[in-house]
C-alpha cells in the first residue's frame, strides 16, 4: 500500500492513522527498498579498491603522475567506508546465506585503504545504533561539535595518539566481559594497524616515502575528517536528542547529496539499516509522510 | 600478544613514526625539491635529526598538533 498518495476513501490520511497504522505502512515501504542484491554497492566497493590499489603500480612505474594519482587516492579513501557499512548490515547477504561469504569480503578489504578493520567497525557501529547520540554509549559521539569546521577539528584531535580511542574503549570493555568477537576484532585491529605501519615504513626506507605519503598517509588522514564530517557529524547534529525518529536528521546543503554520500537521507538509514544507500533517497520520499505525522528533524 | 606489543610500543608511536616514515619522507622530499642539506649532511641523516625532534615533541606535548 502506497501511504503517500492514499486514494481519499480508499485509505486514512497519514495524519489519522494510528501509531502501529503508521508503524506498519513504514514497514511496508521499507521492505520495498531492502529485497535484492546491492549489486551497485558491491561493485562500489570491490572497483574502489581496485583503483586504488592500480594507483601504486602506475605511479611507482611513472605511468601516472603522482599530483593526479594524489586526489584519485584520496577521493578512493573517502569511497572505500560506505561498501564496508552495508557489510557491518550484512546487506550483501545475512549470516548462513550463500553469499555471506562476499558480505564478509567487502566488509573486510573495501576500507584496507582506511585502515579500518572490519569487526571493529561492525561491533562499534551497532552501538552507535542502538545508543545514538547517547553521550556515554554512543562510541560516535565524540564528533559532538557547534559546527563543520569545529567536526574537522575536533576529528583530528581525536585522532591524536594521546587521545583515548572511544571504539577501543568500547572494543576493551566489551572484551573484559568476556565477549570473543570483542576480543578477536581486538586482535583483528592490532594485527591491521601494525602492518600498516610496517607497510609505510618499508615504502618510505625503499625510497617510496612521497608515494606512500601521497597515496596512502595523508588520503588516509583527509578521508578520515571527510567521512567524520559527512556520515557522522551532519546527519546527527546537534547530537541532543535520542529516540528513534530524532536521533538522526533529513538536511539539505549546497553542495548535495553526492558530495555528502548520500547521508541526506542517513535517517532511512537509522530508521531501517537493512536498505541499501543507494536506495535511501527512493525510500525516503514514498516515507516522507510518515516521517512528518512522526515529527522527524526533515530540514530540507 | 600483538595488543600487549602495540600497548607497549604505543607511547614511542610519534617518535617511532618520525624515524620510520617523516625522516625518509623529509630526506626524499628535500631530494625532489633540490634543497641542499644544511652543514653538508646527507639527506637522510637530516631527515632522521627532524623526525626523531618532531617525534619527540609530539610525544612530550601528547599529540601532533
Amino acid at each position: 500500500m502506497n501511504i503517500a498518495v492514499s486514494e481519499p476513501g480508499t485509505a486514512a490520511p497519514v495524519g489519522e492513522k494510528s501509531d502501529r497504522e503508521l508503524a506498519r505502512e513504514e514497514l511496508t515501504i521499507a521492505r520495498e527498498y531492502i529485497g535484492p542484491f546491492p549489486v551497485f554497492m558491491a561493485i562500489w566497493g570491490l572497483g574502489n579498491l581496485v583503483c586504488w590499489l592500480a594507483l601504486w603500480p602506475l605511479v611507482m612505474t611513472g605511468t601516472l603522475s603522482l599530483w593526479i594519482a594524489f586526489p584519485l587516492a584520496t577521493l578512493n579513501v573517502v569511497l572505500c567506508y560506505l561498501p564496508s557499512h552495508e557489510a557491518q548490515h550484512s546487506n550483501y547477504a545475512k549470516s548462513g546465506e550463500p553469499l555471506r561469504w562476499l558480505n564478509e569480503l567487502i566488509g573486510y578489504v573495501s576500507t584496507i585503504p582506511l585502515v579500518l578493520p572490519f569487526k571493529t567497525a561492525r561491533i562499534t557501529h551497532m552501538d552507535h545504533h542502538t545508543y545514538t547520540n547517547d553521550p556515554e554509549r554512543d562510541p560516535d559521539y565524540g564528533v559532538k561539535a557547534a559546527n563543520g569546521w569545529q567536526a574537522i577539528l575536533t576529528n583530528i584531535k581525536r585522532r591524536q595518539f594521546g587521545k583515548p580511542n572511544s571504539y577501543l574503549v568500547l572494543l576493551r570493555a566489551k572484551a573484559e566481559a568476556g565477549d570473543e568477537t570483542a576480543k578477536r576484532a581486538m586482535a583483528e585491529a592490532a594485527v591491521q594497524t601494525l602492518s600498516f605501519w610496517a607497510i609505510l615504513t618499508a615504502l618510505a626506507w625503499g625510497g617510496y616515502a612521497i608515494e606512500a605519503a601521497l597515496l596512502w598517509w595523508l588520503p588516509r588522514h583527509i578521508g578520515m575528517s571527510y567521512i567524520s564530517l559527512f556520515l557522522s557529524w551532519f546527519p546527527h547534529h546537534p547530537m541532543n536528542e535520542q529516540g528513534r525518529y530524532r536521533n538522526t536528521r533529513h538536511f539539505h546543503r549546497w553542495f548535495g547529496n553526492i558530495v555528502s554520500l548520500g547521508m541526506e537521507h542517513h535517517i532511512i538509514h537509522h530508521l531501517h539499516p537493512g536498505i541499501p544507500l543507494n536506495r535511501n533517497a527512493a525510500a525516503f520520499r514514498k516515507m516522507r509522510p510518515i516521517l512528518e505525522k512522526r515529527g522527524c528533524r526533515l530540514e530540507g | 600478544m600483538i595488543g600487549k606489543l602495540l600497548q607497549a610500543i604505543g607511547p614511542w608511536g610519534p617518535v617511532l613514526f618520525g624515524i620510520g616514515f617523516l625522516a625518509p619522507l623529509i630526506a626524499q622530499s628535500m631530494e625532489a625539491l633540490h634543497i641542499a642539506p644544511p652543514f653538508g649532511l646527507p639527506s637522510i641523516a637530516t631527515g632522521l635529526a627532524i623526525g626523531t625532534l618532531a617525534g619527540l615533541i609530539a610525544k612530550y606535548r601528547g599529540s601532533w598538533v
